[in-house]
């Protein structure tokens, strides 16, 4: 007996129909939103209703911030800001057009603190590192949103995360991007990688943290840090 | 002193009135800018949803029955589900005359615990080298190109995945849970289709490292463009255990819904057609009813009734043809803002240009709008034609 011929096989032909126009109309409206979107990928929290609430318990409410270099200062700016971290912004997906999406954290109608997170190149793929800052710009809170790596157990840790806490752009701007170096040895340098075999991922992590905070000191504080950058005259 | 023409003196005949005149063309070229417009919609659509359809590589896909066949149902589903065919399948289906191409393809997912707070699945697709990109040769890269063998462990990342992965060419990626390596060899421009989000991988390599021998989940076909499709899918829902999606299915029911509304609006285009003829024949009849003295010295000085109503004739054309210019011409101009403006209306657009007019469109509809012209100027034309000398001249003095 041939398909044609199966009883109800019109209507199984009628659904699969359906079906296959279902899934070309869902696949267009995700090309459309793609088309939409089509400036470089940002860094959104996942959850932003739980992950605001745990790394701020204390919080009653959050403001989303949607910044870029290129809508602040364009060129001039993007060149300070590679200054500051001391490497340059490289490869097709850190460009100035970047959406950065930045958390404003409320306790009532006091703002207790910031959510910020960037993308990162790692040795294996895309990192996505979130930091947790008081309103002065320490850091309170460390973690992964996402992360490609053969020692991604141990960079998940808690402990690993744990050597941030309490560190600012003060700290990370003596540490040398470029060079993996902390000169003079400061707060940084104490951070233990925790497996020596994925040093590249370390690294891209370290310049990951310098490099959100940069952002965040330029967009939310006012470069209140600023002052500690030595090698760039305003 | 200089003779004119008979054409001259229907021109100068419609300049004597000359708003009527100009709102008659006004209303004749609204109504051919519309006519033009359709058509070249339904030229445009048609030709940039086949365009669409072609550059998806394959128009029908054979997957085992029960299979998820896109990675999106696929991650609905948690990355389980998936139903293999024998690499056999590939020949069967090669042998059959309307196939002008197939390419085998192979899907797995893997979970990936650092993706996330809570981990997600990652979708590879192999792909054989050596067909695959032949038939998505449309398929643009940003940087780099398609695998160097057969066996490489090399990958080619779609737009959405290289950003969110932050993989340019020559960079490793590791693959989640199998902890293998492959090299990123090509780096996809963003399509609009879920190639963006797709990690393309050769066949061998993926049946190699996910340990699956000689099968397959998914087999593209390109079916030969004279091929009746339908026919063809029939043949394929005979093979054991398969189900067929086409593309064909997609393309004829987006093409009802779209006739659909064309009816609708050629229906429209057909009053406003009406309407403007209705005004050409008002314009004229008008123009003829205040000429009954002029008409009937001219024919009391010897004009015959095919010279009057050759010269009514004259001005109905005139009339005509010059709306159908300017109604082309505004078609022309407005193309652009048309294809805009449909894009927003229509749920679904191709990527190609949605309203295409071309120079057979325009002289198609000069002469639609003209053959109008023609037939709306027979009555009046007929009835100067008619018109007794003596009568006319009486009629006036009497008046």
């Amino acid at each position: 007996m041939t398909n044609a011929r199966r009883p109800g096989f019109d209507g199984v032909r009628a659904r699969r129909r359906r079906a296959a126009l279902v899934l070309w109309a869902v696949g267009l409206a995700f090309s459309a939103a793609a088309v939409t979107l089509w400036a470089a990928v940002g860094c959104d929290l996942n959850d932003p209703d739980r992950d605001v609430k745990r790394l701020f318990p204390e919080s009653t409410s959050y403001k989303t911030l949607y910044v870029s270099i290129a809508k602040k200062g364009g060129a001039g700016l993007l060149r300070e800001i590679e200054a500051r971290l001391g490497d340059p912004f490289t490869g097709l997906f850190e460009t100035a057009d970047v959406p950065y999406t930045m958390y404003e954290i409320y306790k009532g109608a006091d703002l207790i603190g910031y959510i910020h997170g960037v993308n990162q190149k790692g040795r294996y793929g895309g990192l996505q590192v979130f930091l947790a800052l008081d309103t002065r710009g320490v850091i309170r809170g460390f973690y992964y949103q996402k992360l490609t790596s053969r020692a991604a157990k141990a960079f998940r840790d808690p402990a690993f995360g744990a050597q941030f806490v309490g560190l600012s752009l003060e700290d990370f701007y003596r540490y040398d991007v470029a060079s993996g170096k902390d000169e003079p040895s400061g707060p940084v340098s104490r951070i233990v990688n925790p497996d020596p075999a994925s040093e590249d991922d370390f690294r891209a992590t370290l310049r990951a943290a310098k490099k959100n905070l940069i952002l965040v000191d330029e967009f939310l504080l006012g470069n209140r840090h600023l002052k500690f950058f030595k090698g760039w005259a305003r | 002193m200089r003779k004119i023409g008979i054409f001259e003196v229907a021109y100068k005949n419609l300049l004597r009135k000359r708003t009527r005149s100009l709102l008659t063309v006004l209303g004749i070229g609204l109504a051919a800018w519309v006519l033009v417009s359709l058509f070249g919609f339904n030229k445009g659509y048609e030709s940039s949803l086949n365009k669409d359809i072609d550059n998806l590589g394959f128009q029908m896909l054979i997957v085992a029955k029960g299979c998820p066949y896109e990675a999106a149902t696929l991650m609905l589903k948690g990355g389980t589900g998936l139903k293999y065919m024998n690499e056999d399948i590939l020949s069967a289906v090669a042998s059959e005359p309307e196939v002008e191409g197939v390419t085998a393809m192979l899907m797995q997912v893997v979970f990936d615990p650092n993706k996330g707070e809570s981990g997600g699945l990652a979708a590879f697709l192999g792909v054989d080298p050596s067909t695959f990109p032949t038939l998505k040769s449309a398929l643009p890269f940003k940087a780099g190109a398609w695998f160097t063998e057969p066996l490489a462990y090399e990958a080619v990342f779609g737009y959405e995945v290289a950003e969110l992965e932050q993989r340019e060419v020559g960079d490793l990626y590791l693959i989640p849970e199998k902890e293998v390596e492959v090299r990123v060899v090509g780096v996809l421009e963003r399509t609009g289709t879920q190639d963006d989000g797709t990690v393309f991988l050769p066949l061998r390599t993926v049946q190699r490292i996910f340990e699956i021998r000689d099968e397959l989940t998914a087999v593209g076909i390109k079916v030969a463009k004279d091929a009746d499709i339908a026919a063809f899918e029939e043949k394929m829902y005979k093979l054991p255990d398969v189900q067929v999606v086409s593309l064909s299915q997609v393309k004829t029911t987006i093409m009802t819904l779209v006739s659909t509304a064309r009816v609708m609006v050629f229906s429209i285009a057909l009053i406003a057609i009406l309407i403007a003829m209705m005004g050409v024949v008002n314009t004229v009849l008008m123009s003829v009813m205040e000429r009954r003295q002029e008409i009937g010295i001219l024919k009391s000085m010897g004009a015959l009734a095919g010279d009057v109503f050759k010269l009514v004739w004259l001005e109905t054309v005139i009339l005509c043809a010059g709306g159908g210019l300017l109604g082309t011409g505004l078609a022309l101009l407005t193309a652009r803002v048309t294809d805009v403006l449909v894009r927003n209306l229509l749920p679904y657009s191709p990527s190609g240009g949605l309203v295409v007019i071309d120079s057979g469109l325009v002289l198609m509809t000069l002469g639609i709008v003209t053959a109008v012209g023609l037939a709306s100027g027979v009555y009046p034309s007929w009835k100067a034609a008619r018109m007794r000398p003596l009568d006319t001249i009486r009629s006036e003095e009497g008046s």
